[in-house]
């Protein structure tokens, strides 16, 4: 006979599991809900010129009438939809490349894809600056062979753009492989039994099953981006600028901290879109 | 008609020979098991059939056209995997109607087809179903149905009954051959086991290192194995290396007259084709090691002075005691030499 301790739930179970969690929800409260909280309720309740606070909506009023902001937004929402393109058109081929290769290039070529894991974004970013900025390594190559200077990325919104999509490179690719590990050779190779070519077994066969991935990559990159810093900050134009620069110098420089929270919930608001279609994806890969 | 080729056809992978000089000849219709221990290059070569794998030497022919080199997607060919591999992110229809699809076929024209192919392996109604819905077998049913759809020339099965139980195996391969038959499709099915093979073929093609062992009928496969290998492969068979001298073949008490030629010689003897008699006299040939009566017969096991093990097949297992002397009588027996048949009897 199977006492009920046994199968069943022992009594008590349930306070050590609330105890394993409370700690770690604890903190995501204190140190990430808490400043949400804080930060729209702030920037929904500005301060009044008798110095108190009132509910209204004249920050994000003030934010979205004013062209320098809208241009800011304009120019991080263009840098992530390119970054992600050319992230995708780069990623999706090579992780294709490492899911189905074998031998010794395609384990090369896999380093390769991960070496931009190692390196900080600032030393990339003085990497940059060393070969395409202006009489970098690419402009005394050609200046040797007696040909004119390139027309340089650096300061231009294509800097932060190179930047981080060798950034991003890394994560894209092991998030894509991942994804394409679920394409059995068995399925490929039925496809091509019944009469598939190469690409319809591209779209047929494997995209569906690697749609998750590709879904994951984009709310992960975008998300990603729209929180970048340095690369924007040290590669791109002073005007516009990227949203991550444009807070930190509401906030630091201009010293006007109910703006820069209007900045950061505007940001946020785009990056929940990006989370809820993060989390439709996953929920939508666990329901088949 | 649909009649395919092999002529001395190799595949080596950097320093293994997985199929050597392999050449054969399925007529119209026919259905040829290969069958043979892993590693015996029947998957290989029937991957090669299929186009999956590239010959190093030697040719295919369907129906006289050259398709060595032609990859799977231009193959009059359709093969049936172990593992299904079916698209689990199509239902059943689309997964048999993928080919046609790919084919331009008019839809109404899919429809029928997809709907008769169904009720062919037994599944009608069931296109609207997912495939992670069916079972295994169901699933296999599927794969077969995504084969059968396309009409191929040749229909090729590697193990398709391999991670199903046994019940399910023995239905399957039943409705697989009624298939076979009712179609005439030629079809090439790769195996490893015995009962698969000598329940379903036309004609057996037992195969070793890539070598052809032994092409023949069922019935002559598992009576006149060629080889010392076929021998012990199909089926339950004794084997006993002896000496032959002055016509007898002796191995420890193991005597048995034999018109053969004095040498070493393997002997070959099924367990069914064993008597046994209690000894006439003494220790006898051999002892009575174990006796499990499985009801509608029972099996001896036999031990010789030197340790070597034997089998019997006896009607009735109350006739026999463990530790009992006994006399051992080959009613059909083959010797062998060199690999080569000696004598059979």
């Amino acid at each position: 006979m199977t006492s009920g301790s046994e199968s069943g739930t022992k009594p008590g179970r349930g306070l050590i599991g609330l105890l394993l969690v409370i700690v770690p929800v604890a903190l995501f409260a204190w140190m990430t809900v808490w400043p949400i909280l804080s930060g729209i309720t702030r920037a929904l309740s500005p301060e009044q010129p008798d110095g108190t606070r009132a509910l209204s909506i004249s920050n994000f009023a003030e934010f979205f009438s004013d062209p320098y902001s809208l241009a800011n937004l304009g120019v991080t929402l263009w840098t992530c939809l390119v970054t992600l393109g050319l992230l995708l058109v780069i990623c999706v081929p090579l992780a294709l490349y490492l899911r189905f290769a074998q031998g010794k290039l395609a384990t090369y070529v896999q380093t390769m894809a991960m070496f931009p894991m190692f390196v900080p974004s600032i030393i990339l970013a003085f990497a940059f600056i060393r070969v395409l900025g202006p009489n970098g390594s690419v402009d005394l190559l050609l200046n040797a062979v007696g040909l004119p200077k390139i027309r340089s990325p650096y300061l231009t919104p294509w800097g932060p753009v190179i930047g981080l999509v060798w950034d991003n490179i890394p994560l894209t690719v092991l998030i894509l492989v991942s994804g394409l590990g679920s394409v059995t050779n068995y399925a490929i190779e039925a496809a091509r039994d019944v009469g598939a070519r190469p690409l319809a077994l591209f779209w047929y066969i494997i995209l569906p099953r690697m749609w998750t991935s590709v879904a994951v990559v984009v709310s992960f990159t975008m998300l990603g981006l729209f929180s970048a810093f340095t690369l924007p900050y040290v590669l791109g134009p002073a005007s516009p600028e990227m949203m991550g620069p444009f807070m930190q110098r509401t906030f630091g420089d201009l010293r006007d901290p109910d703006m820069a929270l209007t900045q950061a919930t505007v940001t946020m608001l785009f990056c929940v879109a990006f989370g809820l279609f993060y989390v439709r994806a996953v929920a939508r890969n666990r329901g088949k | 008609m649909s009649k395919l080729t092999i002529a001395e056809v190799s595949k080596a992978f950097s320093t293994t020979r997985a199929v050597d000089s392999f050449s054969l000849e399925v007529a119209d219709g026919e259905l040829v098991c290969l069958l043979g221990p892993s590693g015996s290059g029947k998957s290989t070569l029937l991957r090669m059939i299929g186009g999956f794998e590239t010959p190093t030497s030697g040719e295919i022919r369907i129906d006289g056209e050259d398709v060595t080199r032609l990859p799977p997607e231009r193959r009059p060919t359709g093969m049936v995997f172990q593992s299904h591999a079916l698209w689990t992110h199509m239902n059943v229809f689309n997964n048999i109607a993928f080919g046609l699809k790919l084919r331009r076929l008019p839809a109404v024209e899919i429809r029928q087809k997809v709907e008769k192919v169904l009720d062919l392996v037994g599944l009608a109604g069931y296109g609207k179903r997912h495939v992670t819905q069916l079972s295994g077998g169901q699933q296999q049913r599927v794969a077969l149905a995504r084969s059968l759809v396309l009409e191929p020339k040749i229909l090729l099965l590697d193990e398709p009954f391999a991670s199903l139980d046994q019940h399910l195996r023995e239905r399957l391969r039943e409705e697989v051959r009624d298939i076979q038959q009712r179609l005439g499709i030629t079809t090439l099915f790769v195996t490893h086991g015995q009962d698969e093979a000598l329940a379903l073929a036309d004609r057996i093609v037992v195969m070793r290192d890539g070598k052809t062992e032994q092409a023949d009928r069922p019935e002559m496969v598992y009576r006149e194995p060629a080889t010392p290998f076929v021998a012990g492969f199909i089926g339950s068979m004794n084997l006993v290396s002896g000496q032959v001298a002055d016509g007898v073949f002796t191995h420890s008490a193991f005597r048995l007259q034999v018109s053969a030629s004095p040498g070493s010689a393997l002997l070959a003897v099924r367990p069914e084709a064993l008597d046994i008699a209690p000894a006439n006299a003494g220790q006898g040939m051999a002892a009575i090691h174990r006796v499990t009566d499985f009801g509608i017969n029972a099996v001896v096991d036999l031990s010789l002075p030197d340790g070597t093990r034997l089998k019997a097949n006896v009607p009735d297992a109350r006739a026999w005691q463990v530790g009992q002397p006994v006399d051992l009588v080959p009613r059909a027996f083959a010797l062998y030499r060199d690999d080569k048949i000696l004598l059979r009897s």
